[in-house]
């Protein structure tokens, strides 16, 4: 092939523009499709959170409960999940967490009873903890411990606690002590702040 | 031009030439996500198909591809295949997509992937260069399984999630942590070429006897 200095970069700028047509296309022929499969997720997390059962595991049930049981107030300018039961009565809320975990930010919900009183579960949105270690916390053992914690007790903000700690409540994973520490700092302080605020207070 | 036989092709990726126990490749992977028998399984799959299809690009388009830009565009290819299979498990497999995270992204600076573009797609026929695509990702994808058998089992007392090892069992937790995966995959090489040499020993002998 002879040696060429325009050939190069036209082929170069022909490759380039192929293949980001066709990744534009396939980006945007399933956007839609990702798009409700994220809202689908969010759906079942908040369910999981206050522990709601959908009548099966179909797109459409989730999104029923969801309907029927969680509804959103504004709170400090956002939005801000609850749980409705019968009667349009407040049962819980569900606070969102954030905060910097071992690799990068945890984001997720915490579920507090409405007279703040306990915690109705813990699901988490997103992180980037090390499969098979850290991100153990999105696993079911690891997040169920956090369902019926007593808010109440507690005077120094210190609301999740490790065992074999004193007054210890959970248990952390093994070989990942980081993102345990981690989970628990984030969960501390933004339920401190949340419990400090309140909705109605 | 005739390529390889796919008998000898798939020799070389899954023994021979074992991507991972012979040319010492893509380890960083091996090491980060043998942790669980199905994080192996599926970064083994997303590797075979990238593996496969990029090689099959690069070599359809070896003959135009001007040769000191041939880096740049067997990057390009390797990240479009990435980036198609990371929408596609979004779109259909939202659960997969979540259990690998961030690893589905890191399939492009897997050496193993540039390795046999560079090494066999640029000289050789589309159809013999997919083979070898999907050889070497099996190659990959085998070793993987195996260290993550070994440290699925002791570490958690499971395989695949399924609980094997009874109550009794304690799990050594060093298996789950990175130290492990040096240590099972040092011993995983060390009797590949012990077995290998042996051959090698028997194959001589032979052809001596002869």
């Amino acid at each position: 092939m002879k040696k060429s200095f325009s050939f190069p970069i036209i082929f170069m700028v022909v490759i380039t523009a192929f293949f980001t047509f066709i990744l534009a296309f396939l980006n945007y022929s399933t956007a839609d499709k990702i798009a409700f499969n994220q809202e689908l997720e969010l759906n079942k997390k908040l369910l999981y959170i206050f522990d709601i059962e959908s009548l099966s595991e179909e797109p459409e049930d989730i999104h029923q409960a969801f309907m029927d049981n969680i509804g959103s107030i504004s709170f400090e300018g956002e939005d801000l999940y609850v749980y409705y039961g019968d009667n349009e009565q407040i049962l819980g809320y569900a606070v969102p967490i954030n905060g910097s975990g071992l690799w990068g930010s945890i984001e997720g919900y915490v579920g507090v009873s409405a007279d703040y009183s306990k915690i109705l579960g813990l699901e988490f949105i997103s992180h980037s903890e090390t499969p098979g270690l850290g991100g153990r916390i999105s696993e079911d053992w690891y997040k169920e411990q956090f369902r019926g914690i007593d808010l109440t007790k507690t005077t120094d903000g210190n609301y999740i606690i490790y065992k074999p700690l004193a007054g210890g409540n959970v248990d952390a994973i093994a070989g990942a002590t980081l993102t345990s520490k981690s989970v628990s700092k984030l969960l501390n302080e933004d339920l401190e702040e949340f419990m400090k605020k309140g909705v109605n207070k | 031009m005739k390529g390889d036989s796919p008998k000898k092709i798939f020799k070389m990726g899954l023994w021979e030439d074992n991507p991972v126990l012979v040319q010492i490749i893509g380890i960083c992977s091996a090491l980060a996500v043998t942790n669980l028998m199905l994080n192996s399984l599926i970064m083994g799959v997303g590797l075979i198909f990238v593996t496969a299809l990029s090689s099959f690009t690069v070599s359809i388009l070896r003959n135009y591809t001007p040769k000191h830009i041939r880096m740049m565009v067997q990057v390009l290819i390797i990240a479009a295949y990435v980036i198609i299979v990371d929408i596609f498990l979004k779109a259909y497999m939202p659960e997969m997509s979540k259990a690998l995270g961030p690893y589905v992204g890191l399939i492009i600076t897997n050496c193993i992937i540039m390795g046999r573009a560079e090494a066999y797609a640029q000289k050789n026929p589309p159809i013999p260069s997919f083979l070898d695509g999907v050889a070497s990702g099996l190659g990959y994808t085998l070793v993987l399984l195996v260290i993550a058998f070994i440290r699925e089992l002791l570490g958690f007392g499971t395989i695949f999630g399924i609980q094997v090892l009874g109550e009794w069992w304690t799990p050594w937790t060093i298996m789950i942590m990175p130290p492990a995966a040096f240590f099972i995959l040092a011993v995983v090489i060390w009797i590949t070429k012990t077995i290998q040499e042996k051959e090698k020993d028997n194959k001589k002998g032979q052809v001596a006897n002869l």
